[in-house]
């Protein structure tokens, strides 16, 4: 585990103790002030303290919500963000949503793909139609992320999880994975983390 | 960060997830009129009943109630269309995918854009009068583009629906918000990319999401109010049918039925998260009052093993009362799909040769399957269907975890695309993809209004992909005519009364052939994909052909965002 992953985890730790002694009402709280212990893991300046974590900063409102809602419904299993968004109610996930979606995207400084690696990810692309629902370039909408410029790492991970349904809040995305060659899949990764 | 900070960082975020509910959803709409000079006005039900004789105008998405896009304009004909040149080119805000159908209304043309964007257009200048840009919910699942394909007016309002899944009554003359309602919950999957359909009272609509679980239908709203009238649930709740083993054209599709059966006992009937959307305009009968509307695929599309029986009225024609919603008949053409081979393209009525040989009210369809069904519009059973207009292979093996391939591939054959008509004729046009494609399945349980396609299909990598525009007679099933396309084609197509078809691809090229034989005489490159439906009308005695090129989302055709239209010198 790196120094800063464990240092996220401690922050959450310590956001965790400190909500179940906090019972009062804080609504003197500002958007920032409330999204504050984000950064402690997707970074003060959008860039995550880790690379398997994902870039929140200028990511779709819709696929943030939704997967705020999912750690909470359970779908989405991870143990550091599901006791944060346990007390979150919709209207909550949804500002959240909003005040990340509204922030640059950071760049992580990522190179772009040879050329050959390029043309072997759009041939894959062509050939499942990831831009389909991710749509030209990338960039995402509605509850579907953007990919481009997404660290590559977080990526490898993503796909590596929804291979295994280890990540089981969307089946269609495991189904495409699984239909897709793990070369292809290393190749889209590369290419999109470079764009 | 050192840990201080960090646990700082954890009080303060505390405070925030404590305050409750943090901002309340704030509906803004945004319309501006810029210059406000041509004059807008309204529609009567008359006209639009009568829009199939209306020169001057293009008043509904397919031309008239019985989608025919069959125009009588003839300005344009096979003599001079080669001196078609640009009237004007409107650029719209957004640069993604553009299926619009333009509708004219007395010089003011409505189109719409991805995203759900409508503007009102001068149509002899291209001058802008005014623009709504929808404030889009945070909430949109949907499948295949962010795509919009028109909006239909009557009086004074302008129905739009969108990717939110809300239908939105605007004012014409000032694309105000007039009412706005809730269709379906996004959350759940439903989007919608149609344009409404709109007679007397009633708009008319039905929703996407075959491709999340949901349950599809098919509904009528006030209005004036935009106050829900009734609903057509395209899935009802006893949907297993005959359990048919053949297709609409007698072809095996390897459906085990006892083990169908033994599922069907065991988790019961699958009819609440089924899927069958409703992507196109119905056909209005106006004689009888009755809808003709396709249904398209079961959800998940390629994994049957949840969901026992012919999964009814998934990939089928259905024909409803227009007063009531209530059931007529329906013709299933592949029951328990697994290949998404479903029907998408709007349905036309036109008078057909029935199965004795005597004329008849018919209602037709072009199938992503290839085919060009012809139904007798009384009972909607099937009267013939035409010959193949893409290759067909290996039909109907069923997918498996490896991928089987089969031709067609996923989107057809004839994808959403509306064909058109030449009654004089007795042709059908349409206009056809093939792309060789593996159908992959896996299974997974229902899950919440995500992406539910059951496996994938793929493209086959190095196998060449085509297209073609089909001249089919629709009174003997033969092909008359068939222009082959480098690309596979999507969009639309019109014929008009001055013998001309008019259709795009998505290399940018905008043509017009000779409606009997196919033989191309103009075209233009448009530097976007063509896929949109083309439109015409008339403006102070002269006739334009209006299309869109904005490229396509689901084949991957280069973006734009152009409407551009032609006249003569």
């Amino acid at each position: 585990m790196s120094g800063k992953l464990s240092a996220c985890i401690f922050g959450i730790v310590g956001f965790l103790i400190v909500l179940t002694i906090t019972a009062t009402s804080l609504s003197a709280q500002s958007i920032e002030e409330k999204t504050q212990v984000c950064a402690g893991c997707h970074g003060q300046n959008g860039k995550p303290v880790d690379k398997t974590i994902p870039v929140i900063w200028g990511q779709q409102q819709g696929y943030l919500y939704i997967q705020l809602r999912d750690f909470k419904r359970g779908d989405r299993k991870n143990d550091s963000m599901q006791p944060i968004v346990s007390s979150m109610e919709r209207a909550d996930m949804l500002a959240i949503a909003e005040y990340f979606s509204k922030k640059p995207w950071p760049d992580l400084g990522q190179p772009r793909a040879p050329k050959e690696v390029a043309n072997r990810a759009l041939r894959a692309n062509a050939s499942v139609g990831c831009t389909g629902c991710h749509l030209d370039q990338f960039q995402g909408d509605g509850t579907v992320p953007r990919l481009a410029g997404m660290s590559r790492d977080y990526m490898t991970k993503t796909i590596s999880d929804f291979r295994s349904r280890a990540r089981g809040n969307n089946p269609g995305m495991s189904d495409l994975m699984l239909a897709t060659a793990p070369d292809d899949l290393a190749a889209l990764t590369e290419y999109l983390a470079g764009l | 960060m050192d840990k201080r900070s960090i646990l700082a960082v954890a009080l303060a975020g505390v405070a925030g997830i404590l305050i409750g509910p943090v901002f309340a959803q704030e509906v803004k709409q945004e319309a501006k009129s810029i210059s406000g000079k041509a004059k807008i006005s309204s529609v009567s039900q008359d006209q639009l009943n009568k829009a199939d004789t209306n020169a001057n105008n293009f008043l509904l998405t397919n031309g008239n109630y019985a989608q025919t896009r069959f125009h009588p304009a003839r300005q344009i004909g096979r003599n001079n269309v080669k001196n078609l040149h640009v009237a004007w080119i409107f650029q719209t805000e957004v640069k993604e995918s553009l299926e619009t159908s333009p509708i004219v209304i007395n010089g003011i043309m409505y189109v719409t854009t991805s995203f759900s964007h409508v503007y009102a257009l001068d149509a002899k200048t291209g001058a802008e009068i005014w623009h709504y840009k929808h404030k889009m919910g945070p909430v949109t699942t949907y499948c295949c583009g962010p795509n919009n394909r028109g909006v239909q007016v009557l009086g004074d309002l302008v129905y739009l629906a969108t990717l939110d899944a809300k239908l939105v009554a605007l004012n014409a003359k000032t694309g105000d918000v007039v009412w706005q309602s809730d269709i379906a919950d996004p959350e759940l999957g439903y989007s919608e990319t149609m344009a409404p359909t709109v007679i007397k009272d009633k708009v008319l609509i039905g929703t996407n999401g075959g491709e999340y679980g949901i349950r599809g239908f098919l509904k009528a709203y006030d209005a004036k109010t935009g106050k829900l009238l009734w609903t057509f649930n395209t899935v009802p709740e006893s949907s297993v049918g005959v359990w048919a083993t053949k297709d609409a054209t007698g072809r095996d599709m390897h459906r085990d039925i006892q083990v169908e059966k033994d599922q069907l006992a065991k988790t019961g009937d699958p009819y609440q998260k089924l899927g069958g959307g409703v992507w196109q305009n119905p056909a209005i009968d106006l004689a009888t009052n009755r809808l003709y509307f396709v249904v398209g695929n079961p959800s998940p599309d390629l994994d049957g093993s949840n969901r026992p029986g012919d999964n009814l009225y998934t990939d089928s024609l259905v024909s409803i009362d227009l007063e009531t919603g209530k059931y007529v008949c329906h013709l299933q053409y592949i029951a328990h799909d697994v290949w998404d081979l479903d029907a998408v393209s709007p349905p036309v009525l036109v008078d057909v040769k029935g199965k004795d040989g005597k004329i008849i009210p018919g209602v037709i369809h072009a199938g992503k399957t290839g085919h060009i069904y012809v139904h007798d519009r009384k009972d909607c059973s099937l009267i013939r269907f035409s010959q193949a207009m893409v290759p067909q292979e290996n039909m109907w093996v069923l997918p498996t975890k490896e991928g089987a391939r089969m031709l067609p591939g996923a989107n057809g054959g004839v994808e959403w695309s509306p064909i058109a008509t030449d009654p004089g004729q007795g042709l059908a046009y349409a206009i056809n993809l093939h792309q060789p494609m593996t159908y992959h399945v896996e299974n997974s349980p229902y899950p919440n209004g995500k992406l539910w396609l059951g496996g994938a299909f793929k493209v086959i990598p190095g196998e060449a992909q085509a297209g073609n525009i089909t001249a089919v007679d629709y009174n003997t099933g033969k092909i008359k005519w068939q222009v082959k396309t480098p690309q596979p084609m999507i969009g639309g197509i019109l014929a008009t009364a001055g013998g001309l078809v008019f259709t795009g691809e998505g290399n940018g090229k905008f043509a017009a052939y000779d409606s009997s034989s196919g033989k191309e005489l103009w075209n233009f490159r448009a530097g976007a994909g063509v896929n949109a439906p083309p439109s015409t009308y008339m403006v102070d005695g002269k006739q334009y052909v209006v299309v869109g090129a904005g490229g396509n989302t689901q084949v991957d055709f280069r973006r734009g965002n152009n409407i551009i239209a032609f006249s003569l010198n």
